[in-house]
């Protein structure tokens, strides 16, 4: 029986405009919407469920408690999660090393077999996220994953390398996976289904100890794109415009 | 005194042997029909009483004067013809019968004597040839012309039982009339009474053989006689065992046909949707029982013609076979009908419009797709759409936010319905509100509205999809989702009549909401223009002069009946209506609906959009293809490049004429 955990991260949705806070070095997430990392978390949360309807185990979904976090655990219960977990602290202002701490501590208690969450999010790019609850946790980390699977008592992964290479490794648990995507696309779920695990269900609400933000990068200065420099539009006739191409190839000293 | 000699030439044994036949005939009868009846009755539930002068006006209109069936002539009359000519033949006979086993055995008179007897001859005779006739175009059509529609049937381990039922029901009436016949004519040859002119084509018969003489045509007579009554009683017996069960299934499907909106689909009846077959209710086994394999909902419909997997009438008799299947493990969902097949379907009624049978197909999909929902059997796009559709109202995946953002620059401003009373709130939808080619077509409406005087408003951020599609790509949850806050969000609002841009949301906001006896006035736009221009609310300037053809949206046309509203208004702006060849309740659909617009397009032969394109480019002199729905304006324009109709037709939105002649 595998005690599968995963680590749901929830992500300010693109849909709405993005701004700047007042400090002007970080996101004012006053009116953000928060959702599930639909590119990686989502995949993570289906990965564990395809593992448990094939190798059997319980899956456990923890998610920071922001607004939204009842949706993603609710959604995660009609899928087939056994235990909601939602972590209590002030997660919106919170950098990877805070998170990871914080939920390692929390994790370390179920004692799982694997951890499994999404290799990258839109506002963790790097995908520190992972590696830094494996340190924390003091567990090996494999990211970019794309599969797992439980095979004569050994625990088997795929990595997907860049150029459409794959590697196939064995992995001793307890270990930490960075999820790149489920073997299949996430699941739909019925709104009715969420709406019966909403009943059937409850959340586990824990709270995290203070969370410690030391070894993150400062951020000094955060801004939308600026235009560094506009086109210029060559006007006039074919020939003229022609000619200006020439004039301009040259001076650049390309002709 | 003629007089009907019951059982002349009969000898005592083989009449004793007629009853025992009849008596085992009843009970194989008997026995069948109770077989059916049973299968029904573990349908669930379903409510189907009430309005039975209605009802018995749909036996008179549909079964005896065969309305729908006589759509089509050729079909259509070799079906009447059969039909009366048999249920006179049978009437006949059981007319027969009361004479002798009833008021001759019990009272002692016959009543088919004199000249009732010679005109039930005279009757019985020439009905018969009806039935010949009927016959003869039936077989000359199934088996020489060979119309597509009845060919090509599902097979179950590679047998055609209905091409096999089909043969032998023609095989078996064309036998029994024949041989009546025979018997008829040997009879008269060998008594010659003097009334035979009556029977004249038991006369004409009779012709042939007098030659034989009379104790060769009186053994002859008792060996057809015999084949005549053997053949009678294994029709009968078979009856509930074959199509010819049809005669009561169709009739009691007409009979027991739902006499609500055709717009309002009914709620799950068990949860997560038709997993197999037990779960449909009564009306809809009767519905599969009913289907006669006419193959005329085939013939109309938009997923078959583009070359799909799929048309209607051979999921009708798979689910058909289905049910009488041992139970050997074949599931409904897969084995019996795929995925695929439930997903071609557009919702267009265009099937059940046609459908002499009356079988609601939309809904046994519907229900079966809800099953394939709850199960997570959904393409990616459709996934991806109805997750937008939950988090954001919209199947954009744009914020609500945004949903009032073609508004702005709008002078004056559109009033916000939330904020203050108004006479229309105007639902303006999805894709007239996102959809970027369309937001000019939105506000040519919102200036239309405005240059009429209206008093109008709009719910701005409030509104959300109508889910009048998500409800029939069989995501229940999420639609009383929708339809809960749509509902909600119009509680607040003061209003006295709401008006729609989308065929879809009207058809959902009018027939579907629980607006729990408040519902209020619910107008498509074509509607409230129609009204302003008869009161003379709205004027026009000019006349378009334009040769236009008009698509019925499937929602606005066969679901509501909103016909004459757009043809008017095209009128009134002066523009010449040229229809397309399917026109009014037999327009062909757009290929949109049902959730189909969401879905991902599997490969076929045309796309519906396509060959409707084709259908008014061939239309004499016409340049402008209106609609009167933003999802048509989409898939019409886009089938205009994809046909290269560019320079031929361009499509416009009735409202941008509208805007025109101003
Ligand atoms: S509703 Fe339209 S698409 Fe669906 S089966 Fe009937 S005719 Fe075909
Ligand atoms: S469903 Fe109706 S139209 Fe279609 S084949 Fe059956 S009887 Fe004919």
């Amino acid at each position: 029986m595998m005690n599968i955990v995963v680590l749901a991260k929830l992500v300010p949705d693109l849909v709405e405009e993005l701004t700047i806070d007042a400090s002007g070095a970080a996101l004012d997430l006053t009116f953000a919407r928060w959702i599930i990392n639909e590119l990686f978390d989502d995949h993570a949360i289906e990965q564990g469920i395809l593992l448990k309807e094939r190798s059997g185990g319980t899956v456990t979904v923890i998610a920071p408690d922001l607004e939204g976090a009842d949706d993603v655990l609710f959604t995660a219960a009609a899928k087939g999660a056994d235990r909601l977990i939602k972590v209590r602290s002030d997660f919106s202002a919170a950098n990877n090393h805070a998170v990871a701490r914080a939920f390692s501590a929390i994790i370390k208690g179920f004692q799982p077999d694997l951890i499994l969450t999404g290799v990258q999010a839109h506002n963790d790019l790097d995908g520190s996220a992972g590696p830094l609850l494996a340190e924390s946790l003091g567990l090996p980390y494999v990211g970019y994953v794309s599969g797992v699977a439980l095979a004569d008592g050994k625990f088997m992964v795929k990595k997907e390398y860049p150029g459409g290479l794959i590697a196939e490794m064995e992995v001793t648990l307890p270990a930490v996976f960075g999820i790149q995507a489920a073997e299949q696309p996430p699941r739909y779920v019925a709104v009715s289904k969420v709406r019966q695990a909403m009943k059937t269900s409850s959340i586990e609400e824990m709270d995290a100890s203070d969370l410690d933000l030391s070894g993150a990068p400062e951020i000094e200065r955060m801004f939308q794109p600026e235009a560094a420099a506009h086109a210029e539009m060559l006007e006039g006739t074919p020939e003229e415009v022609s000619a200006k191409l020439v004039a301009l190839f040259k001076e650049l000293g390309v002709l | 005194m003629p007089i009907r000699e019951t059982f002349w030439n009969i000898p005592h044994w083989a009449e004793i042997a007629q009853y025992v036949l009849a008596l085992l005939t009843a009970l194989v009868f008997i026995y069948g029909v109770g077989h059916r009846v049973l299968r029904w009755r573990k349908g669930l539930p379903e409510k189907r009483s009430g309005h039975f002068w209605a009802r018995i006006w749909s036996l008179v209109t549909q079964v005896l004067a065969q309305r729908r069936t006589l759509d089509e002539a050729y079909p259509g009359l070799m079906h009447f013809t059969i039909f009366w000519g048999m249920l006179v033949l049978a009437i006949g006979t059981a007319l027969a019968t009361v004479d002798w086993d009833v008021t001759n055995l019990f009272f002692g008179f016959q009543f088919l004597t004199g000249w009732v007897y010679i005109l039930f001859e005279l009757t019985l005779d020439v009905l018969g040839l009806l039935v010949v006739v009927g016959l003869g175009m039936a077989i000359y059509r199934r088996y020489v012309t060979r119309p597509a529609r009845l060919q090509k049937f599902p097979t179950l381990e590679n047998v055609s039982y209905a091409a096999r039922d089909d043969a032998y029901v023609l095989l078996m009436l064309a036998f029994i009339t024949l041989s009546g016949y025979l018997t008829e004519g040997l009879r008269i040859a060998v008594t010659q009474p003097d009334w035979a002119a009556w029977s004249p084509v038991g006369s004409a018969i009779s012709a042939a053989f007098l030659a034989l003489g009379d104790p060769a045509n009186q053994t002859l007579h008792l060996i057809v006689w015999a084949i005549h009554i053997l053949s009678a009683f294994v029709i009968l017996a078979s009856l509930p065992f074959t199509k010819l069960f049809h005669i009561f299934s169709t009739p009691l499907n007409i009979y027991f046909r739902s006499l609500e909106p055709a717009g309002a689909l009914q709620a799950p009846r068990s949860e997560g949707g038709v997993k197999e077959w037990k779960q449909f209710t009564w009306k809809q086994l009767l519905d599969f029982e009913a289907c006669t394999r006419c193959g005329r909902c085939q013939d109309v419909c938009p997923a078959y013609a583009s070359g799909h997997e799929f048309s209607p009438r051979d999921v009708m008799i798979k689910l058909e076979m289905h049910l009488w299947e041992k139970p050997n493990g074949r599931a409904l969902h897969g084995d019996v009908v795929s995925a695929a097949e439930l997903w071609s379907c557009t919702t267009c009624r265009a099937c059940s419009q046609v459908c002499p049978a009356f079988i609601d197909h939309v809904g046994s999909f519907v229900d079966m797709r809800r099953y394939l929902v709850v199960e997570g059997t959904v393409d990616n796009q459709l996934q991806k759409a109805l997750a937008n559709l939950g988090r954001y109202g919209n199947s954009f995946g744009q914020s609500e936010r945004m949903r009032a953002k073609w508004t702005q620059g709008l002078q004056p401003a559109i009033k916000d319905a939330r904020k203050e009373p108004v006479e229309y709130l105007w639902f303006v939808g999805d894709y007239a509100s996102y959809n970027q080619t369309l937001i000019d077509v939105t506000r040519k409406t919102a200036q239309v509205f405005q240059r009429a005087g209206l008093n109008f408003g709009i719910l701005y951020d409030a509104e959300r999809n109508s889910g009048n599609d998500v409800r029939r790509v069989g995501e229940e949850g999420l639609y009383e989702m929708l339809a809960e806050k749509n509902l909600q969000a119009l509680s607040r609002c003061k209003y006295e009549t709401i008006v729609t841009t989308d065929p879809h949301t009207y058809n959902t906001l009018k027939n579907e909401y629980a607006w729990n006896g408040n519902r209020p006035r619910i107008l498509h736009y074509t509607e409230l223009l129609d009204e302003l221009i008869s009161s003379g609310q709205l004027k026009f300037s000019k006349k378009l002069d334009a040769r236009v053809t008009y698509h019925d949206p499937c929602y606005l046309g066969r679901y509501n009946g909103v016909y004459d509203a757009p043809r008017r208004i095209l009128h009134a702006a002066g523009c010449e209506l040229v229809e397309v060849p399917r026109h009014g309740d037999r327009a062909f659909c757009c290929g949109a609906g049902g959730g189909r617009i969401w879905m991902e397009e599997k490969p076929g032969r045309e796309r519906p959009s396509e060959m409707r394109v084709r259908e008014a480019v061939a239309l004499d002199g016409v340049t402008t293809f209106v609609v009167a729905c933003p999802k048509d304006v989409t898939m019409f324009r886009d089938a205009v490049k994809t046909t290269g109709s560019e320079s031929r037709i361009q499509v416009k939105d009735l409202i941008e004429l509208v805007y025109e002649a101003m």
